[in-house]
């Protein structure tokens, strides 16, 4: 007994403090520090609200800060050397990765996955929120989609062996291909261009969950009466989705389309686990796991490689936020 | 009016058969995890789990008894193949009907079961669909039977034995618990805070407001293996070392990124009207925050619980990083990662076991999480 | 909810029955069987550590781990001291994280010399004495091969013996079902030269003589490293295969080219089970099951020491399955080279005790414990022969104690992009077909230039 005592004292420590500080930095600064009353209420109000969205944000901060700035820094600052974190190279690092063949593979390899997956995942989650959405089993059909966000990627890539493998025995796909009268099992791992497509799917299956469980509460969050006067205005289901319910949800499609494409630039379990990055399947997380920990300086010009691809989406977030403040 | 009655009913149709199609297209694979979890792992490379219900035919071999009867000038040599304890081994769920058989590797099935066939040096030899068999040789066998393959039906054979060798790995319920402890504060915690981060990002006007959105977004795409060694280092330098508040920092502090982004993307979209016309009533930015904000948030707060709720159990990378190495800190993934898979990596049956062993509770969360990401809690405000 | 429910009790029900801790017990009585026990004794009187503790890290799990901790309750027994072992299977990530976080155990169990020798020109592993040193050439068959493996440039830059070896992994085996061999009438091969034509025999009988599988995950293709290098030492001399391993004979030279030659003559259509491509795919934990098929898929397969573990439940080695030395060629001028891995406890936090159990791996015993319940093999020259639970065990030993050569797997020499990088994958590609044995000598050495700007 004693193990789940200590865990429930640890786990109401940490959420405690945590409840505690904002609680109490609130009331510090409203009460003692620029209280609402006495003679400088005016003034003690605006500097409480300038004070306070900083008091908002810092633990967050600190902790991004902390664990994700400060590394990220650091890595630049290795990048620039060689193998020896000694040698100074520049971008000598940048100059010879962007040479090699097997970096330009992978390069390409990311860009079809940035491309697809995040594409197909939320199609496929948003179609299925709407068609589950007045089902009467519909949090059941949910439920069994979603389930495989639940797979730990080990869990996963091992399901996807039983549909992959080389044998009409253990895999699905080549014992439908002899069901079929092929002759001998085909490799889908070894199809040039054609596997990376197949190991999508497995990303595809795991994430659409994700843009399914985003999308429906968007879509029922839609305003009763917006859809009510669609439909008295003679829209028929077609026309209710794509003209009605997509643009209300626009924001949201676009959130659940950014999030997944920043997972696509970090997933490297399915490509390291089911093929090792072999026959043109290396992605760059993958591609830089091979240098890790091995020549640091390269590993880390793949990850900022890997944080430039990313810009565009920082940039378009940047404007939006814009937007919306005015 | 009959006619738009049609078109709904087999409109009604057509949905319950695409969801129908979807959810066994996104099933399947899964069954089959889940029925290998219940089979050993010769079954598993022997058939697919798609044949798993059905008997399969399994090519085996024994050996004959050598006990001889003298029968005038030959030896007879009788009894059931399946007496012998290396036919047994093949069919852990029993012998079924024998098919066929033969006395080379080669030619396992060569002959039909029942028919009796000389098998050279006058020797002849029928073993029946049954499993009995009649062995005539001329001379003595001596302490050595002969050697017989057969083709028999298989019954199907399922098992328990892989979970029970899971669940009951030494230490797995301390291993459940740490789990627990490291799970619970590293969901709370990151939603908590990021939702006062992204509450004042969405809602509260300070200078550098844009710029740190763009950094969030930035920072997401930060792969953590940056982070790994740097950060281990700080936590032995200041005295946390490897331990569960260092694991909840961690797991808090990358999970951060999606969480403000997520959270202050939906807060933004509330109505604005709501939220002015609180404040016109002389409500605090922290009590406005607590009264309306954080319930109107509630289906993103489960959304994104659920997701860090995921990752945190199934992560293995920062579990083995941030907590010591030792029994009494090992987490569900180290324990079946660096216990059970590595000494078995090509067990198939017991890698199986594992992932559904560990699906378990994320799937019970994801169940009573569920009825808070539903419309009813939105009152239909968000616009 | 009722789910959840049953979950938290089933888990407190779980937390009530544990807490019983495994005290390791001793496998073998002391004084019984043919083990040395007086080396224990010896070792025990010289040594007294009660009260230290000693923290040990490597890469063996499970049953390996098991075993690991039935040869140190020895030592905790003889000197008072506790050992706490821990295994892990990405052990080699783990050792550098915690060597950089200063927080690295005493012993470290390196199953790789490549990542060893790193993290000794870093200063993260303590030198052993030059006795130890000296003690290895004359107690270790092959003995100056093992003080060179174990010998690396320190942050100093001289050269010391920075690891002890122990546990040896014979690779230059090959595996097959007496049985199968019998019904076809075949004869183990004695040289290399009688290998091909055993090969080409079955294959004339219409049936397949090789099960090859290069599937493993993130490795996938190194099984097909071991073959090349056994082959590099049956076609060059020792001395090449060290220039090879250190880079002085390029990957794309004739040698080499040659050595990879040899290995595509055993993927021709019909020599391997389900052809060239599935080779490449096939996890080499299940590409041995097709020797025990009826009819066999195969009739031979070359794999390490460890491969019985992934036979089928209740194989035994010596009846249903047995080995021979993947022979050397007839003109004898190679001798009898025998290719291997190895595990090598090396000090990464020093300490009295640790020095001690480093003392203790040269006792015959810390080698017989393990031997006896199977899975160890070593060029311990004076361990009791009568301690092997089989024969087919105490032949495995022989193998390397007859060894006139003994050279390490050359992949985990090299430096880790070539020897778990470019090495592999560059064997996958030439095993599918896709490129032929200069290309890839090629391919491998362009990454091997590109590491040395």
């Amino acid at each position: 007994m004693p193990v789940i005592l200590q865990g429930l004292i640890t786990i109401l420590i940490g959420v405690g403090g945590c409840v505690g500080y904002f609680y109490l930095s609130n009331l510090i600064l409203d009460r003692f520090i620029f209280p609402a009353k006495g003679e400088n209420i005016g003034r003690n109000i605006n500097r409480a609200n300038a004070v306070r969205p900083w008091l908002f944000l810092f633990p967050a901060m600190f902790v991004l800060g902390l664990y994700l700035v400060y590394p990220v820094v650091g890595s630049f600052v290795r990048s620039l050397y060689g193998r020896n974190p000694n040698e100074f190279v520049g971008l000598g690092n940048y100059i010879s990765l962007f040479g090699s063949s097997d970096f330009q593979t992978s390069f390409f390899n990311n860009f079809l996955w940035v491309i697809i997956v995040p594409a197909a995942s939320t199609f496929i989650g948003l179609v299925v929120a709407q068609l589950t959405d007045n089902l009467s089993w519909g949090n059941l059909a949910k439920s069994l989609i979603f389930m495989p966000m639940a797979i730990s990627f080990v869990g996963a890539s091992l399901i996807w062996k039983f549909v992959y493998a080389n044998d009409a025995d253990i895999g699905l796909i080549n014992a439908i291909r002899a069901m079929l009268g092929f002759e001998n099992p085909i490799d889908v791992m070894q199809i040039p261009f054609w596997n990376n497509l197949f190991l999508m799917v497995i990303l595809i299956w795991i994430q659409t969950g994700f843009a399914m469980v985003i999308l429906s509460a968007a879509l029922r969050g839609i305003p009763e009466e917006t859809i009510e006067a669609a439909i008295l205005d003679g829209a028929n289901p077609w026309q209710l989705f794509f003209k009605i319910k997509v643009p209300q949800i626009m924001a949201t499609i676009v959130v659940v389309w950014t999030t997944i494409t920043i997972l696509v630039l970090k997933v490297f379990d399915i490509v390291y686990t089911m093929t090792g990055g072999n026959f043109g399947t290396e992605i760059l997380p993958s591609y830089m796991m091979d240098f890790m920990f091995r020549d640091d300086g390269r590993a880390t010009a793949i990850a900022f490689v890997i944080m430039i691809v990313v810009l565009p989406v920082m940039i378009w977030n940047i404007r939006e936020a814009r937007k919306e403040m005015r | 009016m009959d006619n738009i009655a049609g078109t709904k009913s087999s409109l009604m149709w057509a949905t319950h058969l695409s969801v129908l199609f979807l959810v066994l297209l996104w099933l399947i694979p899964t069954i089959g995890l889940f029925v290998s979890s219940f089979r050993d792992r010769d079954q598993i490379s022997e058939s697919g789990w798609w044949e798993a219900p059905f008997a399969v035919e399994l090519t085996a071999r024994g050996r004959t008894a050598a006990d001889a009867v003298q029968d005038g000038d030959v030896y007879v040599i009788t009894g059931n193949i399946y007496d012998d304890p290396e036919a047994r081994s093949y069919f852990p769920g029993g012998g079924g009907e024998i098919v066929a058989f033969g006395t080379s590797g080669r030619a396992p099935g060569e002959f039909p079961a029942g028919e009796r066939v000389e098998i050279g040096d006058g020797e002849t030899l029928v073993v029946n669909t049954d499993g009995t068999y009649e062995w005539r040789t001329p001379e003595d066998p001596g302490d050595r039977g002969q050697r017989v393959y057969f083709a028999a039906e298989s019954p199907p054979n399922f098992t328990t034995e892989n979970y029970e060798q899971v669940l009951t790995a030494d230490n797995m319920d301390r291993a459940f618990i740490n789990t627990l402890t490291v799970t619970i504060p590293a969901t709370i915690i990151p939603i908590l805070v990021a939702a006062f981060a992204a509450y004042a990002l969405a809602w509260m006007d300070f200078p550098g407001r844009g710029v740190l959105i763009a950094v969030v977004v930035g920072l997401l795409v930060v792969p953590l293996q940056l982070a790994l060694v740097p950060m281990l280092n700080l936590h032995n330098s200041i005295g946390i070392g490897q331990s569960f508040i260092g694991i909840w920092f961690a797991h808090t502090a990358f999970g951060m990124p999606l969480a403000v982004y997520l959270l202050r993307n939906y807060m933004a979209g509330l109505p604005r009207d709501i939220i002015e016309s609180a404040k016109v009533d002389g409500a605090t930015d922290f009590e406005l925050f607590l009264r309306i904000v954080l319930p109107l948030s509630l289906p993103a707060l489960a959304a994104f619980s659920i997701f860090q709720f995921l990752w945190t159990w199934n992560d293995l990378l920062v579990a083995k990083v941030f907590l010591p190495s030792d029994d009494a800190s090992k987490v569900m993934t180290v324990k079946i990662a660096d216990d059970l898979l590595g000494s078995r990596g090509g067990d198939w049956g017991i890698l199986a076991t594992a992932a559904f062993v560990s699906i378990a509770v994320p799937l019970v969360v994801f169940f009573s999480m569920q009825r808070f990401l539903v419309r009813g809690l939105l009152a239909g405000s968000v616009k | 909810m009722t789910t959840m429910t049953k979950f938290y009790a089933g888990a407190a029900i779980l937390a009530l029955s544990s807490g019983i801790a495994h005290a390791q017990d001793l496998v073998f009585e002391k004084g019984e069987g043919a083990f040395s026990w007086d080396s224990l004794e010896e070792f025990a009187s010289n040594n007294d550590f009660s009260g230290e503790s000693i923290d040990i890290t490597g890469p063996w799990t499970g049953a390996d781990a098991e075993l690991v901790n039935s040869v140190i309750a020895y030592f905790e027994d003889a000197t008072g001291a506790s050992v706490n072992y821990s295994g892990s299977d990405s052990f080699e990530q783990d050792i550098v994280i915690s060597t950089e976080a200063n927080s690295a155990p005493n012993i470290a169990v390196f199953p790789q010399p490549g990542l060893l020798s790193d993290l000794a020109s870093r200063g993260a592993v303590t030198p052993l004495e030059d006795e130890t040193a000296e003690w290895i050439r004359e107690n270790y068959a092959a003995g100056d091969s093992w003080v060179d493996l174990a010998t690396f440039e320190g942050e100093g830059g001289e050269d010391r013996l920075f690891a002890f070896p122990y546990k040896i992994d014979v690779k230059s085996l090959v595996w097959y079902v007496p049985e199968q061999f019998e019904e076809l009438g075949l004869e183990v091969p004695e040289t290399y030269e009688e290998l091909k034509e055993l090969t080409q025999t079955i294959a004339d009988e219409g049936e397949t003589p090789w099960c090859i599988g290069l599937g493993s995950g993130a490795a996938t293709g190194w099984p097909a490293t071991d073959w090349v290098e056994d082959l590099m030492l049956r076609t060059v001399s020792p001395e090449q295969y060290d220039a090879w391993v250190s880079n002085e004979l390029d990957f794309s030279s004739e040698e080499v080219v040659n050595a990879i030659g040899e290995y595509g003559w055993f993927l021709q259509d019909g020599y391997v089970s389900g052809g060239r491509e599935a080779a490449a795919t096939t996890d080499f934990r299940d590409s041995p099951s097709g020797l025990f098929q009826f009819p066999p898929e195969c009739y031979m397969h070359k794999q390490a020491t460890f491969i019985p573990t992934f036979f089928p439940e209740g194989t035994v080695v010596g009846e249903d399955v047995d080995f021979f030395y993947f022979p050397a060629p007839e003109s004898g001028d190679l001798g009898q080279p025998v290719l291997g891995g190895g595990t090598m406890f090396a000090i990464t936090e020093d300490s009295e005790a640790t020095r001690g159990f480093i003392d203790f791996l040269q006792t015959p015993l810390a080698h017989e414990i393990w031997a006896a319940q199977g899975g160890l093999l070593t060029p311990h020259t004076g361990i009791s022969q009568d301690v092997f639970p089989s024969d087919s065990q105490r032949a495995l030993n022989d193998i390397l104690l007859n060894a006139t050569t003994f050279r390490f797997d050359a992949s985990d020499l090299m430096p880790g992009e070539i020897g778990a990088g470019a090495f592999w994958t560059q064997m996958v590609e030439f095993t599918t077909g896709s490129q032929d044995a200069q290309a890839t000598g090629e391919a491998i050495q362009s990454r091997w230039d590109a590491l040395q700007n």
